[in-house]
């Protein structure tokens, strides 16, 4: 009897230990609490209306920090995508306005997406610098292009393009967090049940290893960073539809709270490591504490505060665990 | 030789020092003793032990077991900051000083003098104090010149100006002349003269025992992490050291089974590469063990890389079959059929963070025509490895940095297994290796040579280049001098002379004390 229920007990533990040793087990805990809190405080929060109007929210969020996550993973960063979705969703809006029939439009706005984040990735490859370097000096180059064919005005297409942004699919879930849900099981996909995937993740790792290993590691780069930018270009589609105009502004920031998003998750910053699934609840752990502030009424400055404070903790929870885990290394 | 000045009480003792790395016993019960005025001279092989002494006195590791003591002061470990305050200057190979400060600044750099306004650096008197520095040691550098104008052996000699100035008394270099010419080491040998004069002790690291016996009061001998013995330098010739620094008993080799040697498959013809490899020239037969030897250094690992596709040469051709390779890429090779275990896995080879599966499969899923990873055959080919190479793990997924050593690198091997290659290069199989993991490894590279393969090792470890090559290649300075039949006249002695160049010195005398 007892040792029936030790074993059970160290059944328990090994679950325990398995779970706290992914970081998204983590989130999910954090997540938990928080809406639980949140809805004792306020009881709208476990709402139909409001669940959905959260995961609308953060769907736009959830595509980018996706493309964050392979590049994270692969070694790399990409600090240019909040203006680089600013600048797709612009020619999107322009040629919009112009006539063009928004499947047009939205297709040239992401290719310029694609077009723009390979600049980004082939700088690093061809100068040898860190693409966080090359990206850092790409987002003026694209809010610059951004506000020059805008001409600093916002570009406002007045619901010629709400099928996106508006479309409730049985009446209820909307259809941007359809599509990031998609967007999720194929990243998911990709990463871990691709040549592709490997590819990001040995590069990832150790790219010295991975070039002798007979990977060609700055073709593949180019690979991820075509990839970055068609999620890019698909959330710009999205924040346009449903937002309806864009301007040179469109997507400040973004590149924050995407990188955070991964990272909360449990991606490593030293690349070869990440999980999909962590940078989901990531991106919507964000959301939540956002709308729990708001139903809180506290004051709206207060969720960059908290951001920040997640974020932070997330950074120490990965390094405990990474600590736990050199001392358990033999030879 | 200067006997070494009547100090009643050394500067520094070493205590029977050990330290194991994993399997790996670096440093056995070793103990020294070094006086004021002394130059002590500590040799021995790839491997001996050297390079963790120092990292010992200089308090980068902590030793397991006993104690150094400076002066009265008894430590069980030292701190680096510890080190520097007990007096203690290592200098090592790599030059560790700032590339865009001037000679003045980097001799006073942390305790600059400063002006009457604070903060301020009083750069005029700064120069002035450098140069009364380098004049009373005859060192004709111009203080001013930056120190990435500097040549490596000036870069060397302000080194050791710096510790001078950080009042050091205990001078440890670590194969100072290895980048220096001829004149510069020279040059730098009439310094380390100065500063014995100067009662400074000065350990003395070095390959060529020419220099040991140029410079050096006594020469201590370190053979697998143990002390073999020192003695002055006086009372002993190269060829005794050279015999304490090999020498080993039988149960340090092992016999392999041999292999039928087929027709020559593999040729290099005089490649060239960046002035580190030069004119290199054989060939390797058809299920063949081609042993590669020589000093760390001696360009051999840039030899590999050449013939991987991961360095092109500069001139020289490699033909393996009946077709010249132009490889532009490892991509290249691998598909050409050469196969690399690098060295340092842990830099060239894992994937740390990933699992043995993903690690084992890496090659195999980027030459193999599918695109879809994960599954049930892949997780077969990875299993059958573990099942083969006999890989202790709690499974698949494990991630290969938990792995011990021998296991990790049997992942290496194991990633060349799931394919046919023709030339399989393993450049220091089995370092970090525990001796079980060993004689396994040492299994598979026979199957691979009795299978018709062509096999070249590079290798450090005496035994293992004696045991398991039918002809070992001796490179030094980049250049193969000599290919040697593995025959019973072959032994490890003759061998670390070549290594070391030391085999037209004392070719007369070898010659004399053989026939004794």
């Amino acid at each position: 009897m007892t040792t029936k229920l030790t074993q059970n007990t160290n059944k328990i533990k090994t679950v325990v230990t398995a779970l706290a040793r992914n970081q998204w087990f983590f989130v999910l805990v954090v997540l938990i609490v928080v809406s639980v809190f949140t809805h004792s405080m306020n009881p709208r929060f476990f709402r139909l209306t409001n669940i959905l109007n959260v995961l609308e929210r953060i769907s736009v969020l959830g595509i980018v920090a996706a493309g964050a996550t392979i590049l994270i993973v692969s070694g790399n960063f990409d600090i240019s995508v909040g203006a680089n979705l600013g600048l797709s969703a612009c020619v999107m809006a322009i040629l919009i306005r112009m006539g063009y029939s928004s499947e047009v439009a939205v297709a040239l706005g992401i290719l310029s997406a694609i077009g723009a984040n390979l600049v980004v990735g082939a700088s690093s490859v061809l100068f040898r610098a860190p693409s966080f370097i090359t990206s850092l000096a790409c987002i003026s180059v694209f809010q610059g292009t951004a506000l020059a064919i805008t001409g600093a005005q916002f570009q406002t297409i007045y619901g010629r393009f709400e099928v996106l942004g508006a479309t409730r699919l049985f009446g209820v879930i909307p259809l941007v967090f359809i599509v990031c849900l998609v967007v999720y099981v194929a990243v998911f996909v990709m990463l871990y049940y691709t040549l592709l995937g490997r590819r990001v993740h040995a590069i990832g790792s150790n790219p010295k290893a991975a070039y002798l290993a007979g990977i060609n590691v700055n073709a593949n780069k180019l690979i991820f960073f075509a990839i970055n930018g068609l999620l890019v270009g698909i959330a710009a589609a999205l924040f346009l539809s449903r937002v309806g105009s864009a301007s040179a502004t469109t997507g400040q920031g973004m590149e924050i709270r995407a990188i955070g998003s991964a990272v909360i998750g449990g991606a490593v910053m030293t690349g070869g490591k990440g999980s999909v699934l962590g940078t989901f609840l990531g991106a919507l752990l964000m959301g939540v504490i956002g709308n729990s502030l708001n139903l809180l009424r506290v004051s709206p400055y207060f969720q960059d505060v908290s951001f920040g404070v997640v974020l932070l903790l997330a950074l120490g929870v990965t390094s405990f665990s990474h600590a736990k885990e050199r001392r358990g290394t033999t030879g | 030789m200067g006997e070494p000045s009547t100090t009643p009480s050394p500067l520094l003792q070493v205590h029977g020092v050990s330290k194991r790395f994993g399997q790996t016993e670096a440093l056995n019960d070793v103990s020294l003793t070094l006086h004021g005025g002394e130059v002590l001279c500590i040799v021995g092989e790839n491997g001996a032990g050297k390079s963790t002494l120092i990292k010992v006195l200089s308090g980068a590791i902590a030793p397991d077991a006993g104690s150094v003591q400076v002066g009265e002061a008894v430590y069980e470990s030292l701190t680096p900051a510890e080190a520097m305050e007990l007096g203690l200057a290592t200098i090592y190979q790599e030059v560790e000083l700032i590339d865009s400060l001037t000679v003045a600044a980097n001799i006073f750099l942390g305790q600059e003098p400063t002006q009457r306004i604070p903060f301020l650096v009083d750069a005029r008197v700064q120069n002035a104090r450098a140069r009364e520095i380098l004049d009373t040691l005859h060192i004709d550098i111009n203080e001013r010149l930056l120190v990435e104008q500097l040549s490596a052996a000036q870069k060397q000699t302000l080194q050791i100006v710096k510790a001078l100035h950080q009042e050091s008394s205990i001078l440890i270099m670590d194969e100072p002349t290895s980048s220096l010419g001829l004149e510069e080491t020279r040059a730098l040998m009439g310094l380390v003269r100065r500063l014995r004069e100067r009662n400074l002790g000065i350990i003395y690291i070095s390959h060529h025992l020419e220099e040991v016996f140029e410079i050096g009061d006594t020469v201590m001998i370190l053979k697998d992490g143990r002390h073999v013995g020192t003695y002055p330098c006086g009372e002993v010739n190269s060829d005794f050291v050279v015999r304490k620094m090999v020498g080993r008993d039988a149960s340090a080799f092992f016999s392999r089974e041999p292999a039928p040697i087929g027709d020559v498959a593999f040729r290099a013809d005089s490649v060239t590469w960046n002035g580190i490899v030069r004119d290199v020239s054989f060939d390797v037969r058809k299920g063949e063990v081609f042993g590669i030897g020589g000093l760390v250094g001696s360009g051999r690992s840039e030899l590999a890389s050449i013939l991987y596709g991961a360095a092109r040469p500069d001139t020289g051709r490699i033909v393996l079959g009946n077709r010249e390779l132009s490889l532009r890429s490892p991509a290249d090779a691998i598909e050409q059929g050469v196969c690399l275990v690098t060295e340092d896995r842990h830099v060239y080879g894992m994937f740390p963070e990933r699992s043995i599966q993903e690690n084992v499969a890496v090659v195999h899923n980027e030459f193999t025509p599918c695109r879809v990873v994960g599954t049930r055959s892949e997780a077969a080919l990875a299993d059958s490895m573990i099942d083969k190479l006999r890989i202790a793990t709690f499974g698949r997924g494990q991630s290969i940095m938990n792995l011990s050593g021998g296991n990790q690198q049997k992942v290496m091997i194991a990633r060349w297994l799931l394919d046919e290659y023709r030339l399989y290069i393993f450049d220091e199989p089995t370092k970090g290796v525990d001796v079980g993991a060993k004689q396994e490894i040492y299994a598979l590279i026979v199957d691979a040579a009795r299978n018709g393969k062509c096999v070249i090792m590079i290798s450090s470890d005496m035994p293992e280049l004696l045991s398991m090559s039918d002809r070992i290649g001796v490179m030094r300075e980049g250049r193969m001098v000599r290919v040697f039949d593995n025959d019973s006249d072959l032994n490890e002695q003759e061998l670390i002379r070549y290594f070391m160049g030391e085999e037209e010195n004392n070719g007369d005398h070898e010659a004399h004390t053989e026939h004794q």
